[in-house]
């Protein structure tokens, strides 16, 4: 089964799915987007998939239904990235692109042709078919009217920073994002917002939010800077798919930052704290003069007030009705016209003309008083024909908008189609001017609609119908108006159909203005006779309006209509530069503390670590918590600090050093303190101490300092905290002065010894002679393993335990007990790790390379070990005879030869530290061969001897 | 291109542990205040944006761990930092001695910076034990501005934090200035055509 089965599943049985998409909707959640068809009315049905992919009917779940109409708006900020907008919602879809998504546009740009032919035949689609939907709606979808709205802002944070794709692949659902997906979704907000100025609630505060959450990281600054760039994409995208006449922004469009725009919405939203309210008092009027010269005076009409308005808006119809009007743009009517209204302005005020416009016979002035003349900005004009053909001028509408301090203000004139039964004609010829007006010097232009004030008066031709002539006239004459405009054919629509929506009209209570004999107050006697109607009308639509009085001037007699005027009080906002400072301030304090918020955070359960007693080869770990506190996923990671090459000393080991955590979740590192044969002679000789501090970096965020404390334990460790030394790791040099174990020897004395050259200084007969030949620990080991295991079976091959070579360690260290603890193998493991941790290995370091040169030669062998220092020749003879003995016992112990020459090669003859690092495989390879092949000599040459 | 800041400006707090490093960033950045002492182990950093006549100046204020141990890692902090906030506790001598030491360690670690000097915990004029005058007259011998402040009470804060905003913006402009008077070399070009009249060339 197809989607569009699926959805069709869910349908009444006289609807029909059209084309059904599948994608993603902004917090995640797979959605279906299907268009819905009945009797030629089209519907957008979105659902949430509740299984992806969906397989029946039940598996999808209502969210919303758009009837396809001009408030619909599909705007694709990208082939795969839409927005929805009707009403107040505005949903953003991630979308495939395949056939079925081309199919889908198509679809949705053919419904919203067919809605506005359908209107434009005065047809508009009821949708009343939708309202069983709405109402299954209302039950299926979320109690939180966003939550289809939400802009997760987890994902989009830090993504490039810690380009976590396999995190979010596998942590969390919010994570799963397309990496264009930050830039498409801010911008489709950013944009949207733009488009919606005067949509006072509109963005969610999620929305808010996350935008600022995304704002704070550091890369979206550079995206942010691409936004005209999308801007204009999106239009292209949009004229290629013929969808959505752009909503243009309230001021000269210019692309800001995120933050900007977020200023701009909260300015906006906060407007009334920092504006004052002016009162203007504006005047309309509308004459239709039929083609005539204007009379000496028209003061009657433009100036019968006591006092002078502070705006006069005076619109013309008929203005001129010569052919030439038609073609040239020029009218002598014009100029005498204009001349005549200036003439006759109040003459108590001073105006400024703002701005002109006439189409052929339309004509549209606005004038301003001096006073106010400075604080009017951004006026601008146009006009849209709907006369003969739907182009010619003899019908149409002129519109001026301006903006005075924070309140935009729109004036339309307009000429509608007329005849008693064209009712319709009239109702598309507002509908043409309203949806095709547009004010260009903004990007994109402005519309009618989207002014704070709209002025909408001429000569629109609706007539009083369904009453006898007679009738009309007798109400007429008794002047029950009252009664009379319920036959009104605009007063009979207005505010229930979608002409002049949202308009109101202030009670006529004057005579019809049409139409009369010229030159008199008859009603018209020629041969049509036509009913008396009131054609001349003033509308208005906005916040803050206070109609005044609402007139005809009879007076003026030249044309077969009667002049028209109304008075409004209006309210303008005006900034107060200092409280619109503090509101400013407000906003990006409280832009700055949500920015602060989406810092990454975490809480840390240790910031100090305790460790007791410290032994070698004795590992300690402890757990580090780092619980993310925050509002946005976290990308840990420990720093090197200062000049250090690791985040850590040596016997630190921490893991996982870098990781991502998202908000809610915690990670455990582990922070394991091990010394071993590579550290330990560094912490032997004071090298190194037992203390670290390790920073823990948050990606764009904090450090934490992590301290690590060694208890003292006795005096022994007052330097080297309670790192209990060991006879493993000291030098060959320290241990053969070293009488007693090491835990007797005093700390100060240990690093006197560990001193090098410290043996070339002793004087022997000063101490009584006493200088071991060989380092005793390791004669220990030696003697026991010849007395008690020279014959043990698989010798030097097998592992010891752990536990008992601590054991074996602490017997050396302390000097009991007497018999070193552990099996053989045991004890044999302790002499190859003691060895091992020499941190000058028995042929030191210096002849390592020599060593390697001369293997193919066992004189140039001998004539290396004749020049290592005597105590480490000591050392080296006493270990080859000491394993040549055990050679001796190979039918007992199972040593073969080759095997002990390469362990033995391996700790006597160690690289250097600075070599071994860089070798490769292949080179260690061939200097493990050497190692064995020298020893090798050693083991097993018959004229050995010491 | 659109930018969301004329400006972008590092600033540091330093002083001794518990002077109130933390409480002023918090009381500046999101006008809060917590009696409860939380020891800074590490550095924390907070923004703020701000309007210095109208240069839009975005403040990334590091606030610092005071306690001696950190002190060779906080120092590594002190890199690209364009103002050093100093602060001291009036209610501290100790804290206030210390001063110097911590003006020692910006020289050491900065080139080029401002600092201003801060004396926290102006509240109780019955514990301050460092005098307004005495801390005067170190500030002037050593060529910066002192503000005592009260993160408590909300006293100073904003204005301190203006401050030294304004003095970097102000070492920002100048060096500009400088460096645009500083002539270009095509300069000395035209001049060796000969036609007497050195005309002020745009640096492009």
């Amino acid at each position: 089964m197809n989607l569009c089965e699926i959805v069709q599943a869910r349908l009444a049985p006289d609807e029909k799915c059209l084309v059904c998409i599948d994608g993603v909707d902004g917090s995640k959640l797979a959605v279906s987007l299907a268009i819905v068809e009945r009797r030629g009315d089209r519907a957008l049905f979105i659902f949430n998939n509740q299984r992806v992919p969906p397989v029946r009917g039940s598996d999808l779940s209502l969210q919303k239904v758009y009837p396809v109409d001009l408030d619909l708006k599909c705007l694709a900020a990208h082939e795969h990235n839409i927005s929805i907008q009707s009403g107040k919602d505005n949903l953003k879809f991630d979308i495939p692109r395949n056939p079925s998504t081309h199919d889908f546009f198509v679809q949705l740009k053919l419904a919203k042709d067919l809605y506005s032919q359908s209107a434009g035949f005065g047809l508009p689609a009821s949708f009343s078919w939708l309202d069983k939907y709405r109402d299954q709606l209302s039950k299926e979808s979320n109690s939180n009217p966003f939550a289809n709205d939400i802009f997760d802002p987890l994902g989009y944070m830090k993504i490039n920073e810690s380009g976590p794709k396999k995190t979010a692949a596998s942590k969390s659902k919010s994570l799963i994002l397309p990496k264009s997906g930050s830039n498409n979704s801010l911008n489709s907000l950013t944009v949207s917002r733009e488009r919606s100025p005067h949509r006072k609630k509109s963005p969610s505060r999620t929305k808010v939010k996350s935008t600022i959450a995304k704002s704070a990281s550091k890369e979206s600054l550079d995206d942010l800077d691409s936004n005209s760039e999308i801007v204009e994409t999106l239009g292209e995208i949009q004229k290629q798919f013929g969808l959505a006449v752009g909503v243009p922004p309230k001021e000269n469009f210019k692309p800001g930052t995120a933050r900007d725009t977020l200023i701009e919405y909260f300015l906006h939203d906060r407007e009334s704290e920092f504006t004052d309210i002016q009162h203007l008092s504006v005047f309309c009027g509308t004459w239709n003069v039929n083609g005539k010269l204007p009379p000496d005076s028209i003061l009657e009409w433009l100036s019968v007030d006591t006092e002078p308005p502070d705006i006069y808006v005076i619109g013309f119809q008929e203005l001129d009705l010569s052919n030439q009007a038609y073609i040239f743009s020029d009218s002598q009517k014009e100029v005498v016209w204009q001349e005549k209204v200036e003439e006759c302005l109040h003459p108590k005020g001073r105006y400024r003309e703002v701005k002109l416009i006439r189409l052929v016979g339309v004509m549209l002035l606005v004038y301003i008083k001096e006073e106010y003349y400075s604080h009017v900005r951004h006026a601008d004009c146009d006009m849209v024909a709907t006369g003969i053909l739907g182009v010619m001028g003899n019908k149409g509408g002129v519109s001026v908008r301006i903006q005075i301090h924070n309140t935009s203000i729109c004036f339309v004139n307009c000429h509608l189609a007329a005849h008693q039964d064209e009712i319709e004609r009239r109702n598309q010829d507002y509908r043409d001017i309203e949806f095709k007006l547009r004010f260009k010097q903004f990007l994109p232009p402005l519309t009618i609609r989207e002014h704070d004030i709209v002025f909408w008066i001429g000569d629109m031709n609706y007539r009083i119908s369904d009453l006898d002539i007679n009738e009309i006239k007798d109400l007429i004459a008794a002047s029950r108006y009252k009664e009379l405009v319920m036959f009104d054919q605009l007063t009979k629509q207005l505010g229930k159909t979608d002409v002049f929506r949202g308009y109101s009209e202030q009670a006529i209570k004057f005579q019809p203005t049409y139409k009369y004999d010229t030159g008199t107050d008859d009603w018209d006697t020629s041969e049509k006779c036509r009913t008396p109607a009131w054609c001349d009308r003033v509308l208005y639509k906005g916040r803050g309006i206070e109609p005044k009085v609402y007139r005809f001037h009879p007076v003026l007699k030249i044309s077969d209509h009667k002049p028209v005027s109304s008075l409004f009080k209006v309210e303008i906002k005006v900034v107060d530069p200092k409280r619109c400072k503090k509101v400013y301030e407000d906003v990006n304090k409280m832009l700055d503390r949500l920015e602060n918020d989406y810092l990454p955070q975490v809480e840390l359960d240790h910031r100090e670590f305790f460790f007791g007693e410290v032994k070698f080869i004795e590992s300690q770990q402890k757990d580090l918590t780092v619980m993310n506190t925050g509002q946005v996923p976290v990308t840990y990671e420990f720093i090197n600090k200062l000049d250090d090459r690791n985040f850590s000393k040596p016997w630190l080991k921490v893991g996982p050093n870098k990781s991502v955590i998202v908000p809610g979740n915690k990670v455990v590192i582990s922070m394991e303190v091990y010394i071993d044969k590579n550290n330990v002679g560094d912490l032997n000789s004071g090298k190194d101490t037992l203390s670290d501090i390790l920073v823990l970096h948050l990606h764009g965020g904090k450090d934490f300092f992590i301290s690590f404390l060694f208890l003292l334990l006795n005096d022994v460790s007052t330097v080297y905290g309670t790192y209990v030394p060991s006879s493993f790791g000291c030098s060959v040099e320290a241990l053969v002065q070293m009488h007693g174990p090491i835990r007797e020897v005093p700390v100060a004395t240990l690093l006197d010894l560990e001193q090098p050259g410290s043996l070339s200084k002793v004087d022997v007969a000063a101490t009584g002679g006493r200088l071991y030949s060989v380092p005793k620990e390791i004669w220990r080991m030696v003697d026991h393993i010849w007395r008690y295991g020279r014959h043990q079976d698989d010798l030097f091959q097998q592992p010891g335990l752990d536990m008992e070579v601590q054991q074996i360690r602490d017997c050396l260290d302390t000097g009991s007990p007497d018999l070193l603890p552990g099996s053989i193998h045991s004890v044999a493991e302790a002499l190859l790790l003691f060895l091992e941790s020499l941190p000058e290995p028995v042929i030191p370091f210096p002849f390592y390379q020599s060593c390697l040169e001369c293997v193919n030669n066992y004189l140039l062998c001998k004539q290396i070990i004749l020049k290592i220092p005597e105590c480490h020749r000591n050392l080296f003879h006493y270990l080859i005879s000491f394993f040549r003995e055990l050679l001796s016992n190979a039918e007992h112990n199972n040593l073969s030869i080759k095997s002990l020459a390469s362990m033995v090669g391996e700790i006597i003859l160690r690289a250097p530290p600075s070599m071994s690092s860089n070798a490769s495989r292949q080179l260690r390879k061939s200097e493990d061969l050497k190692r064995a092949a020298f020893v090798y000599h050693f083991l097993t040459s018959e004229d050995y001897d010491e | 291109m659109a930018r969301e800041y004329d400006h972008l400006f590092k600033l540091l707090i330093i002083g001794d542990s518990g002077v109130g490093k933390s409480s002023l960033l918090l009381r500046f950045s999101d006008n809060t205040f917590s009696g409860t002492y939380i020891t800074t182990i590490g550095v924390d950093f907070k923004i703020r944006t701000v309007d210095v006549n109208g240069d839009k100046v975005k403040l990334q204020i590091w606030d610092t761990a005071g306690q001696e141990r950190f002190r060779t890692i906080t120092s590594t902090y002190y890199r690209g930092t364009h103002g050093v906030i100093v602060v001291y506790d009036v209610t501290s001598g100790e804290s206030f001695a210390n001063v110097k030491r911590w003006l020692h360690e910006i020289d050491q670690n900065c080139d080029v910076v401002n600092r201003i000097l801060v004396g926290n915990k102006d509240d109780d004029p019955d514990r301050k034990v460092v005098l307004t005058q005495d801390a005067q007259r170190f500030a002037e011998q050593m060529g910066i501005q002192l503000y005592e402040t009260s993160a408590k009470e909300n006293l100073n804060v904003e204005e301190m934090f203006l401050a030294i905003t304004k003095l970097v913006l102000e070492t920002k402009k100048e060096q500009q200035r400088k460096a645009a008077e500083q002539p270009p070399d095509t300069i000395r070009l035209s001049r060796n055509h000969g036609k007497g009249k050195v005309k002020k060339t745009k640096c492009c």
